[in-house]
């Protein structure tokens, strides 16, 4: 019932607001001036705020008609019915909140500390992945080696921090050695499709393929249960003999919790949050206030008029996989310095899945690094929102997992959405004769776009004449 | 009149801001070579894309045969038989030759198969007709330039084109393609195709041509027999007689030599041998020295190689007595290089940011700007501010507009606001006047006059001949990647230099 009438609260607002907003700007174009809204519309970051909650919003519309489409269909050894449809489309939204049922079998919303720590626990090295992703694409670069990258963090993070003895190095020190470990050595790993990009023009994308699963048949060799040089940091324990590498509590190596488990009590959370927020917030500085962001970004983005204005692309461009490396591998380092999480080290059929869903996170954000901390989270978010439907309702872990991809899947859409409110694609076309006005003037003003405009209308003739000889 | 095949009459095209075409009349007959004449913007390709349906002009008609017609897209000129060879080829790399021709125009049995076999016979017929052999198996992208050039011929002559439209066609090719390219036309005008011929080279109209057709800026000449005319007399129809556009000056006091360019060549990366041959010439401070010439006769890669964008092959290059062959692109930019690069979207600007970044492109390092690797926001600001303000670069927003946005003659602005404000003794201007209106072409024109009395080395790359006459004090003429001549402006004349330009006369030895 609260549930609905918070619905209904939220409607009222938002039609409310639209309402004003109409009538105000139809009244200030009459007579000429801005509304504050006007201008707030008019930035550029706000059309990207708009069109990326349109795209989510629009995602979880057709997440939505997936549940329905369920309804009535036998899982988890039960019909499903409308009951657990209206459960389910709650927690999409709410999932994070829930805190169980009441005695009336409803469900009920508060802090819940577990769901919403882990959320946070999940989205840490989320964060850094993004960034890895996002930090290249500003180099133009598409950074698809995350998992590799992630990989060698991960192998670094845990081989230092469990063979040196934490008897003689305070724990806190082996921390942070092993989490710089792991960042170099993501670093060198990344540097490798760097080089090859800068200097044998090697496409990114297959250099980062390939390392990726080298870098997965390395760590797998490392950790080899018999043939390994690692194989000594196997843990014995519990029924998966030999299946998973210590987690670092064994040595007594642990993130801090700077009291965050109060917060949230019962889950996995830790300081490596902060640590990776403060990472964003570096790498947001480093981007668009310092000279060393200017350059990465000129490379990015016409590295013909970098290499005009005397900018040593080369070297940027090895340079900026090797910190798209380094977060990656900082990722790693925060996740599995925890002291909680598990490692398996055969990894050489699959590659860890946070490597590639940073591909996702960074697209979401527009490879801001701010925005990252928030679409991280977001993904997080779906994924607790996920076990929560699997947790609580009929629909099964797998229905869950396809309509957190599909919100995803949509949001890829933002940038559209975005050219559709900046008026760069129209989605109604105008009478015949504006459209040539308007290539026209396109035709002009940029002389490259010529040959493109030519080829079409060489793909007319050719249409047309296929028509004719038939 | 009853022997013309293609009238256009009174054709006006305007774009926002200038007149492209300015009431041209062009008769073409049946049979004949007609040249298209005129200096770069003359608006020859406007005329011609006009004509094959790509715009629709503001006034006048088209006749086909006597007859008026529309030409509303490049459908309608295909089905009246008109063709065009654009500049650049609109070929299927990846598919063969045959396949090439054929596309677009495929015949088809009843159940959608081709008929290629068909389609071979009448491509072979119509090679050995016209003397267009090409291997038809061949695929596009493993073939020259001039091979591929032939197959656009090809698709025109399959598609039974009575009138074909050739857009600079010589630009892209060897001496020797050119030849052969201009027998090939020779012929088919035999065989009683009409062909309408785009070019500024004056030797190919003279070769070829039956009567020539001279625009400039916007309007129409008049139009002579070939064979009635000089070369002299079409590059003065083609230049025409100084304008207004006297630039006040007085003589250059040249002094000491800035920069030295010593026997340099480039490879060429379109055809073989080099694009820029054994070149050598000087710059001095105080005189401004105009590098003359034709597009595409290697002036573009000279520069290239100048300022470091491309390697050269071999020679040597001085900037102020030192050696700089092998200097980076940022020691020339900080030792004394400021370049207006010609191609301003590709080098000038990054067009995704905004005008105050691109103001300090590459001075962002210098510590006016930045503090211990931050960037000052304030000083980019003020200072792209102050840029803006003197230069009067015009844009939506100011400092943070985005340059994409801005128009072509604003963006070209800011280059050379930026180009001339920083500091500098050798001033590298590559057609700086391109795309800007008459009143600021003045003003630029003006300050390159300045720099040069404030004692700065100016080297001009331009291609209006008025430009070249009435700024430098110095002429270079390059022709197919040499310099075949050195020239004062004040003993030479326009119709002396067209000669060089067009290859027609060269100084024995090159310069001086």
């Amino acid at each position: 019932m609260t549930f609905i009438f918070l619905f209904l609260i939220l409607a009222v607002i938002i039609g409310g607001f639209s309402v004003y907003a109409i009538l105000t700007t139809k009244k200030a174009k009459a007579n000429g001036y801005e509304t504050w809204l006007m201008k707030f519309y008019a930035k550029d970051s706000v059309k990207t705020i708009i069109s990326s909650v349109t795209a989510i919003l629009l995602g979880l519309l057709v997440g939505c008609l997936f549940l329905i489409m369920f309804v009535g269909s036998e899982m988890s050894g039960r019909s499903i019915s409308g009951f657990d449809l209206i459960d389910a489309l709650q927690l999409i939204f709410f999932g994070g909140f829930n805190t169980g049922r009441n005695e009336f079998g409803s469900l009920i919303y508060g802090w819940n500390g577990v769901s919403l720590g882990n959320m946070l626990f999940r989205a840490t090295p989320l964060i850094l992945t993004g960034l890895s992703v996002g930090v290249a694409y500003k180099t133009g670069l598409f950074n698809i080696g995350a998992p590799g990258q992630y990989l060698m963090g991960t192998a670094a993070a845990l081989i230092v921090s469990l063979t040196i003895p934490s008897d003689v190095i305070p724990p806190f020190i082996i921390w942070i050695i092993a989490f710089l470990s792991a960042i170099i050595a993501g670093a060198l790993w990344a540097s490798i499709v760097g080089l090859f990009k800068a200097f044998l023009n090697v496409n990114e994308v297959i250099t980062c393929i390939m390392t990726n699963w080298i870098a997965a048949i390395l760590v797998t060799s490392l950790f080899d249960k018999t043939t390994g040089p690692f194989n000594f940091l196997l843990d014995p324990s519990g029924d998966k003999n030999y299946k998973f590498v210590y987690k670092t509590a064994h040595n007594g190596v642990e993130t801090i919790k700077l009291g965050l488990d109060k917060l949230f009590p019962g889950s996995q959370i830790n300081a490596g949050i902060i640590v990776a927020i403060l990472i964003a917030i570096l790498m947001f500085i480093i981007i668009n206030k310092t000279t060393f962001g200017y350059s990465l970004k000129s490379c990015g983005s016409n590295k013909h008029a970098a290499q005009y204005a005397g900018i040593n692309s080369k070297l940027y461009i090895t340079l900026s996989m090797a910190i798209a490396g380094g977060l990656a591998a900082a990722g790693a380092a925060l996740y599995y310095l925890s002291g909680n999480t598990e490692f398996t080290w055969s990894t050489y059929q699959s590659l860890p899945a946070i490597g590639f869903n940073g591909i996702p996170v960074a697209l979401l954000a527009s490879c801001n690094p701010i925005g990252i901390i928030f679409s991280a989270s977001f993904m997080a978010y779906l994924d607790i929102s996920g076990l929560q439907i699997r947790n609580m309702t009929m629909y099964n872990e797998y229905i869950s997992s396809i309509v957190s991809a599909l919100i995803v899947y949509f949001s890829a859409f933002a940038l559209i959405f975005k050219q559709i409110l900046s008026g760069k694609i129209k989605l109604f076309r105008k009478k015949k004769e504006d459209i040539s006005n308007a290539v026209d003037t396109r035709f002009k003003e940029e002389d490259y776009n010529v040959d493109k405009k030519e080829e079409t209308d060489s793909k007319e003739v050719e249409t047309t004449e296929e028509g004719g000889t038939e | 009149m009853d022997n013309y095949i293609i009238e256009m009459l009174n054709i006006t095209k305007v774009f926002p801001g200038i007149i492209a075409n300015d009431n041209i009349t062009i008769q073409l007959k049946k049979g004949e070579i007609h040249a298209l004449l005129g200096e770069n913007g003359a608006g020859k390709s406007t005329l011609m894309s006009v004509l094959f349906g790509m715009y629709k002009p503001e006034a006048g008609i088209i006749k086909k045969n006597g007859e008026v017609v529309e030409i509303n897209d490049p459908n309608d000129a295909t089905a009246l038989g008109i063709g065009m060879v654009h500049q650049h080829f609109k070929l299927v790399e990846v598919f063969t030759v045959l396949d090439n021709i054929i596309l677009g125009a495929e015949t088809t049995n009843k159940l959608g198969f081709l008929k290629k076999k068909e389609a071979r016979e009448k491509v072979e017929r119509l090679s050995k007709e016209y003397n267009l052999q090409v291997d038809l198996d061949a695929k596009v992208q493993d073939i020259s330039v001039g091979m591929q050039q032939r197959v656009e011929i090809l698709k025109m002559l399959y598609r039974d084109n009575e009138v074909l439209i050739f857009d600079e066609p010589t630009a892209v090719l060897t001496p020797q393609e050119i030849e052969e390219l201009l027998l090939i036309m020779k012929n088919m005008a035999k065989s009683g195709k009409s062909i309408l011929f785009i070019t500024h080279k004056l030797n190919e109209i003279k070769a070829v041509s039956d009567r020539c057709s001279v625009l400039r800026k916007g309007k129409y000449i008049g139009t002579v027999n070939t064979s009635d005319t000089t070369i002299e007399e079409l590059s003065e129809m083609m230049v025409g007689r100084k304008v207004d556009f006297n630039v006040f000056k007085k003589p250059s006091e040249p002094k000491e030599e800035i920069l030295r360019v010593e026997n340099i060549s480039l490879k060429s990366k379109i055809k073989k041998g080099n694009v820029v041959n054994n070149v050598s010439f000087n710059v001095r401070r105080g005189e401004i020295v105009c590098v003359a010439g034709i597009e595409g006769n290697g002036q573009t890669d000279l520069v290239y190689g100048i300022t470091g964008l491309e390697k050269i092959t071999s020679g040597n290059i001085f900037l102020k007595g030192k050696n700089i062959t092998h200097a980076s692109i940022k020691e020339r930019n900080t030792n004394g290089f400021s370049h207006i690069p010609e191609d301003r979207h590709k080098y000038g600007l990054i067009l995704d940011f905004t005008l105050e970044n691109n103001m300090v492109l590459q001075r962002y390092e210098e510590p006016m700007f930045q503090n211990h690797g931050f960037i000052k926001p304030k000083a980019v600001r003020e200072y792209s501010d102050k840029l803006i303000e003197e230069y009067d670069v015009r844009s939506g927003q100011g400092s943070v507009t985005i340059v994409r946005s801005m128009s072509g003659g604003n963006q070209q602005k800011a280059i050379i606001a930026r180009e001339m404000d920083k500091d500098h003794d050798l001033l590298i201007a590559v057609q700086p006047t391109r795309g800007l209106d008459v009143g600021a072409i003045e003003t630029i024109h003006k300050r390159i006059v300045k720099e040069r009395d404030e004692g700065k080395a100016v080297l001009l790359i331009s291609l209006e001949l008025d430009e070249v006459m009435s700024l430098s004090d110095r002429i270079l003429v390059m022709y197919e990647g040499e310099i075949v001549g050195e020239f004062d402006p004040k003993t030479t004349t326009v119709q002396e230099l067209g000669l060089y330009m067009a290859g027609a006369k060269r100084m024995e030895g090159g310069s001086k």
